[in-house]
């Protein structure tokens, strides 16, 4: 390859200085002519029969002018993962608390406030179940859905339960027999896990500005995952002709997964019945609630082994909560598979993976879309069973890593692994062996655990358009989702060193469905770096090619012997035969008439390069009864997976005996991610993606009984803040690129839920090897590690100088 | 019912009618155009909405409209200087890509410089302390703290 000038280098970040002077428009920050305020009205049952519904007194609020509830919504059904069960407003039922009943616009929002509280719902509730195992069995006390198989539904059959009611998913990889994989086995080791529901939390609460246009189309701004979507949701549900649908992505205050739900069809709705543009802007609370919180996870996993260490089998059943509507449940639930099916070499594998409704606020996929639980139960696992075995944990995992050119769990043909070399760099930056000394109470211990993180190739292509403009400059035109993530950043290096300039030369437009290409699936699955980038280079191929066509003639010179760089094309080997790019565009050249490129009519000057292509990331499907691919097209090389990227994480803590207070000391993160192309903001996502993985180890939850969220709250939910990471020195970020992908643009591949992946079980692993108790539920709170030390340590006193004594002595 | 206030705002005197109970936030964002202030939550609890109320770090979402009169406020819109110079901790934060997605940025800049204006050379504890009453999810921190540390050594403030 040659030598790189842009791609590889920390470039500073496009939206820098904008963000830094608060000059970036969010949603929220939108203000239009004559714009509406909402509000919605959530239920305040998790299960009940709407009996009726009066809105005559808030209508009548000064400032109101519009109330709706579902006689005035669109009938459709509405679902993002192929499961349409979800009304825009609850229809006759509400399933959890908070489910939108009603909506308000008005003038100011303290008359949408005052509206909201006039509006009278009778409710009859309803028995509710919130218990996940318990709403998956096959005769459950309530049945949440019991409509179901009248809905629109694109899940194979065979990956339905309909022996299990309140069952909406079941996902199945097969592989071999466990039954006999078992019997052969020296060892067995089976535990139960549990990681609980968690909360995105980006710091921009969900918004979205409708604007109804003269022409009767209508303008979505939303601050989105997702844009392409939206177009087509809005469109479908309310009978508008797509095209009549302009989304308009505005500045993003991170999403995490959170903000790829339709939440636009409540303020479509609203303007809509106005004729006005209507903002509504989420409370936090609502965030916590109808925003979505993450699903929750009961993992069992039961590993058989050789004595020399090798896995003989897997067998492992997943159960996702999902809550009251399916949502991106089935995703996540077949998605997670991957974990398990992509990094160890397992003859037999039996994965059962449930997704299950209850009473509880629908689900939001988040960073990592169930690998990061999956990860916690199986590497957790094989620390276990690295102990029972007598070998070192880390020889245990480098044993039993799929090499390249090995097939998978699945049958595909693993390419692009450099979990080994992740491995080995994160012990080494860790120190993993040399245990640090206690301090008073406190103890400390090291934990390694690795990773993985799929992106998929269904459904996931895009286009880009690169516009080559008479002022020297790159247009970038994409319709991918910048979440705060560094995309255009990124991309614009791309196009930068396709054609050898510096990325300062290079604008990138804001993704708007009227004006930039799609983007299929949204910047979610840590797609962007790798189907855009490979779209925005062959866009630069495109664009090159009509530069070079139209050069040929000034330059006296065939195309194919001309290069650019530098806004300039020149004749290979003979670089004083040049011109400027942009003279290229002037329009009194003289030129002889001839076919322009892009087939414009005969003798046309044009006025503009613009170079386009779409990138189409090829795969094959699996088979839904064993989650198998085709063995013969799985041989040739055809992949179910884009790429699979794969991380190691280690971490040093300390938990303190007397308050089961864990400290997380040093962190160190490593990722396979074939290539940095701006390691600095490499650095950043892993960073927060570390951060990410010790708040949900240690302290996240959605707390939630009878189906309220109990902590909908900052003060109550606690993500992490500086005070409870490591110090700088003690964080750090390695990226290896020994394991290039051969179709990601210039070997990358994307990482960026990878970041978090794999800090849970490293953590729990490091606690283990501190005080010696293995805590499987998530997070481990303080109550958790003292219970489990009292436990271990039965000699333990409750409390008083005679506990640290003894503690001493036992541990 | 509205009453007339004047609020001193980056060194300018507002006018504008406000009810009692609006929030300093709302009035910044809504009223005067300053949306620079970020609103993140409705109980002071992520510091997005931080600004600088006689020099001291302040969250505009749970402090009264009516209570700033007669006192100095700062925005993030203060910091540029003339022609657009950039205050140094905001070259800083640009410098160590402490920038994500930008939404906690106003809060964390605006706290930082509250807190080097008490604590002109503090340590990575000190910083780290400081930002307590700033929850940011996109960066884990690393960053922020370098820039701020950075920014100290420049004695900029």
């Amino acid at each position: 390859m040659p030598e790189l000038s842009v791609v590889g280098k920390s470039v500073v970040r496009l939206d820098a200085r904008t963000k830094v002077l608060g000059k970036e428009e969010y949603c929220a920050d939108i203000k239009l002519p004559g714009m509406l305020h909402a509000k919605v009205l959530g239920s305040p049952h998790p299960h009940a029969k709407i009996l009726s519904v009066d809105t005559s007194a808030a209508e009548k609020v000064s400032g109101v002018r519009c109330v709706v509830t579902e006689k005035d919504a669109p009938k459709k059904l509405t679902g993002t993962g192929g499961i349409k069960d979800m009304p825009i407003l609850a229809r006759g039922v509400v399933r959890h608390m908070g489910e939108p009943v009603a909506a308000v616009a008005a003038t100011t929002l303290e008359a949408a406030e005052e509206a909201l509280e006039l509006i009278k719902v009778e409710y009859k509730e309803l028995p509710a179940i919130f218990d996940a195992e318990e709403a998956a069995g096959t005769n459950p006390p309530v049945i949440i859905h019991p409509d179901f198989s009248n809905y629109r539904v694109t899940l194979h059959p065979d990956r339905l339960s309909p022996e299990r009611p309140n069952v909406f998913t079941h996902i199945k990889v097969y592989k071999g027999d466990v039954d006999k994989g078992f019997k052969e086995s020296d060892l067995i080791v089976e535990n139960r896990f549990v990681a609980p529901s968690i909360q995105h939390c980006a710091l921009e609460p969900h918004a979205a500005v409708v604007c109804p246009e003269p022409d009767g189309s209508v303008t979505v701004f939303t601050g989105k995952q997702g844009l392409s979507r939206v177009k087509e949701d809005v469109a479908a549900a309310f009978g508008i002709e797509p095209y009549r649908v302009r989304v308009r992505q505005q500045y993003v205050g991170g999403s995490f997964g959170g903000k790829n739900g339709t939440y636009e069809f409540i303020p479509t709705l609203l303007a809509l019945k106005t004729g006005r543009p209507v903002k509504w802007v989420m409370t936090r609370e609502e965030v916590f609630v109808l925003g979505g919180p993450r699903e929750g996870m009961v993992l069992t996993v039961k590993d058989g082994f050789n004595k020399d260490g090798t896995i003989v089998a897997r067998k492992m059943e997943v159960l996702v909560d999902g809550g009251a509507y399916a949502e991106a449940s089935p995703g996540i639930t077949q998605n997670c598979s991957s974990a398990t099916i992509c990094m160890y070499r397992i003859p037999h594998l039996k994965w059962d993976g449930y997704a299950v409704y209850t009473n509880t606020p629908k689900r939001r996929g988040m960073r990592g879309y169930g690998v990061n639980e999956v990860a916690f139960a199986i590497e957790s696992n094989m620390e276990i069973a690295a102990e029972k075995l007598g070998i070192d944990p880390v020889e245990l995992r480098r044993k039993n890593l799929l090499r390249e050119g090995e097939p998978m769990l699945n049958g595909e043909i693993t390419h692009s692994i450099g979990a080994a070399e992740c491995l080995d760099r994160v012990c080494a930056a860790i120190k993993l062996n040399e245990k640090g000394a206690s301090e008073g109470p406190w103890r400390k211990g090291k934990g390694v655990a690795l990773g993985n993180k799929y992106s998929t190739a269904r459904a996931a292509y895009c286009g880009a358009r690169i516009q080559v403009t008479e002022n020297e400059r790159i247009i970038v035109y994409h319709g991918a989702d910048a979440v705060g993530q560094g995309v255009n950043t990124v991309i614009a290096q791309m196009a930068a060193e396709e054609f050898g300039i510096s990325a300062d030369r290079v604008d990138v437009v804001f993704s708007d469905t009227a004006i930039t290409p799609f983007f299929g699936g949204g910047s979610t699955s840590s797609r962007t770096t790798y189907n855009l980038g490979n779209a925005v280079r062959r866009a630069c191929d495109d664009a090159k090619r009509q530069i070079f066509q139209r050069a040929a003639w000034n330059l006296e010179a065939p195309p194919e012997l001309l290069g650019t760089g530098n806004m300039e094309v020149y004749v290979r080997g003979h670089p004083e035969r040049k011109i400027r790019v942009k003279d290229l565009f002037s329009p009194y050249q003289d030129r002889p008439r001839q076919i322009p490129a892009g087939g414009a009519g005969e003798g046309e000057e044009i006025m503009e390069i613009i170079g386009k292509a779409t990138y189409r990331a090829e795969s094959i499907p699996d088979d839904p009864k064993t989650g198998q691919l085709d063995p013969e097209l799985a041989k040739q090389g055809k992949r179910f997976m884009a790429f699979y990227t794969y991380v190691a994480k280690a971490v040093e803590v300390a938990v303190n005996i007397e308050t089961g207070e864990v400290k997380v000391l040093r962190c160190c993160g490593t990722v396979d991610l074939g290539k940095a192309i701006n390691p600095k903001t490499c650095e950043q996502q892993l960073e927060g993606g570390m951060a990410m993985g010790i708040g949900s180890a240690l302290y996240e939850v959605t707390l939630m009984e009878k189906g309220r969220v109990l902590n909908p709250n900052f003060a109550d939910y606690r993500a992490p803040l500086a005070a409870q990471m490591p110090f700088n020195e003690n964080m750090k970020s390695i990226f290896v690129e020994s394991a290039p992908h051969k179709d990601g643009p210039f070997g990358a591949k994307g990482f960026s839920e990878g970041a978090v992946t794999g800090t849970e079980p490293a953590i729990a692993n490091a606690i283990y090897n501190a005080v010696g108790v293995r805590i499987k539920e998530l997070p481990i709170t303080p109550e958790k590690v003292m219970r489990a030390l009292r436990e271990t340590y039965p000699s333990l006193p409750k409390r008083g100088k005679a506990a640290k004594l003894l503690i001493q002595e036992d541990l | 019912m509205k009453q007339l206030i004047k609020l001193r705002v980056n060194g300018i005197d507002e006018e504008l009618y406000a009810e009692p109970w609006w929030t300093l936030s709302h009035v910044l964002r809504e009223e005067l155009n300053f949306i620079g202030t970020k609103q993140g939550c409705e109980g002071g609890h992520c510091g997005a909405c931080t600004v600088l109320i006689d020099g001291k770090a302040v969250m505009s979402c749970i402090y009264l409209a009516m209570k700033a009169r007669g006192k100095d406020i700062m925005t993030i819109e203060g910091l540029e200087g003339e022609n657009g110079a950039l205050h140094p901790l905001q070259e800083a934060f640009i410098e160590h890509f402490a920038v994500q997605c930008g939404y906690c940025t106003p809060g964390m800049i605006m706290t930082a410089k509250a807190m080097l204006g008490e604590n002109p050379n503090p340590t990575e504890e000190e910083v780290r302390a400081g930002l307590s009453g700033n929850l940011c999810r996109c960066t884990g921190y690393t960053k922020i703290v370098e820039a701020i540390l950075s920014s100290a050594e420049k004695k900029g403030n």
